[in-house]
């Protein structure tokens, strides 16, 4: 097998027109998969370390309003004025930006804690330093952590190819279990996430079955923005592990707008959850637990009143 | 004659913390050929079958294929196992277990081993299987061994003291319980390996990550009819062992592979997957208890059904359950026992040796009925262990009476007096919200050495080398346990050297079967026990003998008048001494060899019961401990997070504190695992967490800090007063973060691993129907 390192865009589609090509980024789950399968793999990997143009966090200029969805966007009220971040209303993150890079970022820490806390949550050291959150992507995996807080958040994808650049919400990139909507060629160059407001709470929690290096059993993000006397305005909750993509419960989120962030409005959204998700059995849990615990999750936020 | 104060870090410390230290693998030479396994239950979804044929002929076309062997290629018995040798190094004819293999392919690379391999095939025709020890021995289930005589029953035993049942049918307070406690995987760092060539002259020389090398070549001998002695054995450092390479992992395999070498060297190195599929398992166990006592809570009898799923074949079966069944009724004194064993052949994965050896399974259940009876009583459950505690002098629950050392009383009055055990009232109320919190303990033992009626022996030989450095020359395998570095600071002791000076004043060699005296294997927490007691032998032989040969080169007439000093024989009356690199220069090499030997007592007038055990019953020396758990469960996924753990451990003299609080802490974190976590899981014989991704142990993450407390023993029978610690450590976790979550959450949960789905449906149980769907 070959392994190449372009070191610009250009030599990057250069390489990934010839047969058999395949993006390496960190390997964490390509080299796991080519171990298993090691009689079909690809002739040629082509890595992504050496291209400044997939890597970093920067405010995002081709953020435009209309453009993405409204998910958990501030509001322009005065609150905004504080904290840092107040200037981004985008973040653009390089989509061959390690986990471990994204979580240091303050930018990151101070205005996505949902994502923080879901890289935090996810792998080990080791791999948080080789994996990148491009790979976690298009890995598509209904376990990927940072999934559901990038869904909740309302993230975009910009996918880059010879021929120009195309973006597109992250709700329509992720098809399925392994399945993406990146074409032949096509790379995804950044992740493009809208910046939510300081009122909005954010809350990510991963059940896995041991504290470090665990498949998520069931896993949930949450945005929630709450207005006068603590009544949510909007919520915006994502689920993982419990079905082949994120899981989303419109129904849900509808049920508590309008209501006090409370353990009583929340354990009737639970019930909801519990009605409609429809998770499977595995070697990891039972689909009744995962069921149970995607209710559950949701009177955590009981927490943030 | 105790030397300064700070003890010199382990001997094996700077290497292993470095990547300095060799494993087997390191020293293959680099033009070995690479041998492998094929196993094709897995593959097949079989994990009882009948070979009908297996077809070579396209691995053999893949290039670099040297040889596919078969069992028609293996000369011998072709019989492995310790005790019993009833599996087959390759099967012919049947397969028992998922992971058993049919063929055995040698090839110039890892690369053609493995598409060799993948171009194998076999043709299996599935037999019906057994898959649970109730259903194995019943009348018409299908035969794991149609030849053995009590069919898929490989033992039943019974140790019976006094009258149980009638004790039992008087009692004022009766409790009962019926527990299960699962399979569990070693996961050692380093895999099954090892590497082999057969030299001209004839002697098989090997290099195996294991655990008893001077037994590995009687039975690698007994399966491939070749001379034991002309097999040669080396063993350094294991990455990890904890019971799993006790017996035959890849010996017979690699001897096979060399024999069939032409005398080129071959290496074997299970991936992962295969230590998974083919390693052996601690055995799961169910068991039945009753227990029955005073109203003031002194125990009078207990009656217990224990039956353990050996899996395909017997490997270390019998001795396993020997043990549990000898702990069955827990360190407690126990007038009426009656305690009945089951033994079972199943089409599981393969059971045998594992930390803690038969008794981490029944510690659960006897602890478990303590604190029922705590509860039932209303006594507190700490004080109903500490009245209960076995004594010097009791008679334990086998029938033993106990002439060792024993202080249990003393761990439990450390944990009586600590604040994490004090102050649990307060601690347990301030739970924060959607967290219950429980604080739980336990009382274990684990008994050290073979037993009666295979003497547990070792021969240590001393050197003093030509440069005037002591050679240890080591015959019992370290596995990452510490005896290695124990032995070395036990050398420096008693010959009064300084390894903080001078680390190389005592030097180890590694076992190897040409070099160093025959002793037991690394097991049975007996290593540092037997070897260290030969050794010291053989220092103080060493002692005298230098003291006697310098006595003439210092013109000094009585050997009383000098002293064996760092680096020297000194007079201190005058102040000359002479230096050990001078005095070795003296002496002839034969001269500079001192052998020490040591057999492990037994128990004088064993009891007369257990007789369906030929060998292993009764022990008569035991490390106690008590342990103590404060955990968190999160009552909305059922986890539980262990906040606090202590360890208040008996095991004699403590040599090096370091090494004994790391032999506590890794028993109670590997026990926490099991209790917990580890969730081996089998459907039909096949294994369903079959990688790392699903077979999981615990990370740092899921470990508090482990306090060890060591209490203030001695036995006098031991090197320094020491008693083993390797095992009791991991018998107290179960138990003790069972009570924990009973605590918490009003529920006791009796099948183990507590998993959050356990542990979740406990709550519910508790949780007002209403605040469970709403
Ligand atoms: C031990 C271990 C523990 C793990 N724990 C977790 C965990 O807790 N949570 C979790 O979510 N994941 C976990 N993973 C999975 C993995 O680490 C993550 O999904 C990681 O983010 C993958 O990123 P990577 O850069 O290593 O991807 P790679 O392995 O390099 O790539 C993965 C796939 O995406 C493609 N790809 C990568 N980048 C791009 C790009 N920019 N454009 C187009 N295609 C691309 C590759 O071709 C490949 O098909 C774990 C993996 C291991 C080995």
């Amino acid at each position: 097998m070959n392994v190449v390192f372009p070191r610009n865009m250009a030599a990057l589609f250069k390489a990934l027109d010839e047969p058999g090509a395949r993006v390496l980024a960190g390997g964490t789950d390509l080299l796991v998969r080519l171990r298993s399968h090691p009689d079909s793999g690809p002739a040629t990997l082509v890595g992504l370390d050496r291209l400044p143009a997939l890597r970093g966090v920067a405010e995002d200029s081709g953020w435009e309003p209309g453009l993405g969805t409204k998910d958990g966007r501030g509001d322009g009220s005065p609150s905004e004025s504080v904290g840092p971040g107040t200037l981004h209303r985008a973040l653009r993150l390089g989509a061959a930006t390690t986990h471990a890079e994204l979580l240091a970022h303050p930018l990151i820490r101070a205005r996505l804690p949902v994502l923080a806390q879901a890289l935090a949550d996810l792998g080990s050291p080791p791999i948080r330093n080789m994996g990148t959150l491009g790979g976690n992507i298009c890995t598509a995996s209904p376990a990927g952590d940072t999934l559901p807080p990038l869904l909740a958040l309302g993230a975009e994808v910009e996918l880059a190819a010879k021929t120009g650049t195309r973006r597109l919400p992250l709700a329509s990139f992720l098809l399925g279990p392994g399945r993406t909507a990146l074409k032949p060629g096509e790379v995804l160059a950044a992740v493009c996430v809208p910046v939510p407001g300081v009122d909005v709470r954010q809350h990510f929690e991963k059940v896995g079955r041991r504290d470090a290096l665990a498949v998520a059993v069931v896993s949930l993000a949450a945005l929630v923005r709450t207005g006068h006397g603590g009544k949510i305005v909007e919520a915006h909750l994502a689920w993982g592990s419990v079905g082949p993509t994120v899981w989303r419960c419109p129904e849900v989120e509808a049920a508590l707008a309008g209501r006090k962030l409370s353990l009583t409005a929340l354990t009737e959204a639970a019930s909801i959850v519990r009605s409609q998700v429809q998770p499977i059995d595995d070697v990891r849990a039972s689909a009744d637990y995962r069921r149970e615990v995607a209710g559950n999750l949701l009177l955590r936020l009981a927490m943030l009143e | 004659m105790h030397l300064r104060s700070s003890p010199p870090p382990r001997a094996d410390a700077l290497a292993k913390a470095t990547g300095a230290e060799r494993y087997v693998l390191d020293f293959a030479p680099a033009e070995c050929l690479s041998a492998g396994a094929y196993r094709p239950g897995a593959a097949l979804n079989i994990a009882h079958g009948r070979v009908l044929g297996v077809d070579a002929s396209a691995a053999l076309a893949v290039p670099g294929v040297l040889r596919v062997l078969t069992a028609a290629d293996v000369p011998g018995t072709n019989l492995q196992g310790i005790v019993h040798k009833d599996q087959p190094v390759l099967c012919g004819e049947v397969i028992r277990h998922a992971g058993d293999p049919v063929a055995l392919v040698l090839a110039e690379s890892a690369e053609s081993l493995r598409r060799g391999l993948a171009a194998l095939r076999a043709d299996i025709e599935p037999l019906p299987g057994v898959f649970d020890p109730e259903a194995a021995l019943k009348k018409d289930a299908p035969l794991v061994h149609p030849q053995h005589k009590g069919g898929n029953l490989l033992l039943g035993a019974r140790i019976e003291k006094g009258d149980a049942r009638a004790a039992l049918k008087n009692a004022p307070v009766v409790v009962r319980g019926e527990f299960s406690t699962p399979m569990q995987e070693h996961a050692f760092l380093e895999t099954q390996c090892g590497f082999a060539r057969l030299l001209p002259d004839g002697v098989l020389d090997m290099t195996v990550s294991t655990q008893a090398p001077f037994r590995d070549r009687f039975e690698i001998g007994h399966a491939l009819a070749l001379n034991p002695f002309k097999i040669r054995i080396r063993a350094p450092y294991l990455g990890g062992g904890f019971g799993g390479k006790d017996g035959a992992t890849v010996q017979c395999l690699l001897a096979l592979a060399a024999l069939n070498a032409a005398g080129r060297p071959v290496r074997m190195s299970w991936e992962r997957e295969e230590s998974i599929l083919a390693g052996y398992k601690r055995h799961a166990v169910h068991l039945r208890y009753t227990l029955g006592a005073e109203r003031d809570g002194t125990l009078l009898a207990l009656s217990c059904r224990l039956t353990y799923d050996t899996g395909a074949y017997a490997h270390l079966g019998c001795e396993v359950m020997e043990l549990g069944m000898e702990h069955a009724a827990g360190p407690y004194r126990v007038p009426h026992t009656h305690i009945e064993g089951r033994c079972v052949y199943t089409n599981n994965p393969i059971a045998g040796a594992f930390r803690g050896f038969g008794v981490a399974q029944v510690s659960p259940a006897f602890e478990g009925l303590m604190d029922a009876l705590a509860a039932k009583l209303c006594l507190d459950p700490l004080e109903l262990r500490r009245k209960n505690a076995l004594l010097p002098g009791d008679e334990n629950c086998s029938g033993v009476t106990l002439t060792s050392s024993v202080h249990l009383a003393e761990c439990l009055d450390e944990l009586a007096a600590h604040p994490l055990w004090t102050t649990r009232q307060a601690w347990r109320a301030a739970a924060p919200r959607f967290t219950r919190r429980g604080v739980g303990l336990a009382a274990v033992f684990n008994g050290m050495g073979y037993g009666r009626g295979l003497a547990d022996m070792a021969i240590a030989k001393l050197e003093l080398t030509e440069a005037g450095e002591f050679l240890v020359y080591n015959s019992v395998a370290d596995m990452g346990q510490g005896n290695a570095a124990a032995f070395a600071l036990l050398a420096a002791q008693e010959l009064n050297q300084s390894l903080a000076e001078n680390p190389g004043a005592v030097r180890l060699l590694q076992p190897d079967t040409e070099r160093c005296h025959p002793s037991g294997s690394s097991s049975a927490g007996r290593t540092t026990y037997t070897f260290g007691n030969a050794l010291l032998k053989a220092c103080a032989a060493m002692r005298e003998k230098l003291l006697a040969r310098a006595a003439m080169a210092l013109f000094v007439d009585e050997t009383q008048a000098l002293e064996l000093a760092p680096g020297a024989v000194l007079h201190p009356a005058s102040g000359r001494s002479l230096p050990l690199t001078a005095l070795a220069r003296f002496l002839k090499r034969d001269d500079r060899v001192c052998v020490g030997e040591f057999l492990m007592p037994v128990a004088q007038d064993p009891p007369d019961t257990g007789r369906a055990f030929q060998i292993g019953f009764p022990h008569l020396f035991f490390s106690y401990g008590a342990h103590l758990a404060r955990i968190e469960v999160d009552e909305l996924t059922g986890r539980v997070r262990v906040c606090d753990f202590l360890a208040a451990t008996d095991g004699g003299r403590v040599l090096d504190r370091s090494c004994f609080d790391q032999q506590a802490q890794g028993g109670a974190a590997q026990g926490i695992g099991y209790a917990l976590l580890e969730e081996f899981k089998t459907r039909g014989g096949l294994i369903q967490t079959a990688d790392l991704s699903t077979c999981l142990i615990p990370t740092a993450l899921d470990l508090p800090d482990i306090q060890s407390l060591a209490v203030d023993g001695h036995e006098p029978t031991g090197p320094r007063g020491l008693k083993g610690v390797g095992e009791v450590g991991l018998n107290g976790p179960a138990p003790a973060l069972a009570s924990a979550l009973e605590d918490a959450t009003g529920e006791r949960l009796r099948d183990f691993p507590l998993t959050p789905e356990r542990v979740l449906a406990a709550l519910n149980k508790r949780r007002p129907p209403s605040r469970r769907r709403a």
